[in-house]
């Protein structure tokens, strides 16, 4: 394999994982705040730095299927928790939250701790996301530049060059995420979310994926035809408060 | 920190949805033991989980 074609596999592969890493940032930024999810991001990729300088060629060691299998259930029971919320507001079952005013007045106070533990575990959501997919980068830099270093310095930079690209389209697509409606967001982060939960804890067992990649987008076509129809199925004749 | 507000922020209030979370685990586990080429489990395991999310969203909470 040449140096450019070595690049360009170890590109669009790299490129698969960091979009992945980006989702969940996004989706954290969105949940709870873009501080923590940035602050998540920055720590992760230092740990990450340690882990390959420290242990580069023992990258193989890492139990990542026991990782998947941890993060992946995570993920599943946190978008399955937002989706149904969302469907539930969008069939009327609960009330959009700008229409929830003063039951919001109500739980202030509570809300404010609430917040406090979500950062924290928002943090821990992105910290482990970007970290799971950052070893999986340094794995297939790893993995294709075995030959020799100058093999091992197209594939780096063929990582490189995806997460930068993936981190540019990150912070363009920033401002439009926080512009959609919350309950929107919120729909669609749930399906990402239990898309991805159900494609790693699949990994994390053994699941032997259609198409590798390709099957994360018809897991999470497939959600959202079911929660569309969990919507209409939902759909009730009155409002019921929150 | 606290480990049910942990539980809370992660899972929700639902009770169906976790529980059909552990069922579509073990049965992924059973089909992919007992043929493990087969893209069977992920399905089954996908299925399993919207059926919970269905339960879910009719849950009384």
């Amino acid at each position: 394999m040449n140096g450019w074609t070595l690049a360009g596999t170890s590109f669009l592969a790299s490129a698969v994982e960091a979009v992945e890493a980006l989702t969940i940032v996004l989706a954290v930024g969105v949940a709870t705040s873009w501080r923590t999810a940035l602050r998540a991001t920055v720590f992760a990729l230092l740990v990450l730095a340690v882990i390959v300088a420290a242990f580069g060629p023992l990258l193989h060691f890492i139990p990542i299927n026991a990782l998947k299998l941890i993060v992946g259930i995570v993920l599943t029971l946190f978008g399955l928790s937002w989706l149904r919320k969302a469907i539930q507001r969008y069939a009327g079952r609960k009330m959009l939250k700008d229409e929830a005013a003063a039951y919001d007045r109500e739980v202030a106070a509570l809300r404010a701790v609430e917040k406090a533990q979500a950062e924290k575990i928002g943090f821990i959501t992105a910290f482990k996301g970007v970290l799971l997919e950052g070893l999986e980068v340094a794995l297939i830099v790893v993995t294709f530049g075995v030959g020799s270093t100058l093999a091992l310095g197209w594939s780096a930079a063929g990582a490189a060059a995806a997460v930068v690209l993936v981190a540019l389209a990150g912070v363009a697509l920033k401002s439009p995420a926080s512009r959609v409606p919350e309950n929107t967001m919120k729909f669609v982060v749930g399906v990402m979310l239990t898309s991805f939960g159900t494609f790693w804890t699949g990994e994390g067992l053994g699941v032997a994926w259609f198409d590798a990649d390709l099957s994360l987008l018809l897991l999470a076509l497939f959600y959202f035809a079911v929660s569309g129809v969990l919507v209409a199925v939902a759909r009730a004749p009155r409002t019921v408060r929150a | 920190m606290n480990l049910r507000a942990i539980w809370q922020f992660i899972a929700g209030d639902s009770r169906r949805a976790p529980v059909a979370v552990v069922l579509a685990i073990i049965v992924a586990l059973v089909l992919v033991r007992t043929n493990p080429a087969s893209a069977i489990a992920g399905l089954a395991f996908a299925c399993i989980v919207a059926l919970g999310l269905a339960a879910a969203v009719f849950e009384r909470t």
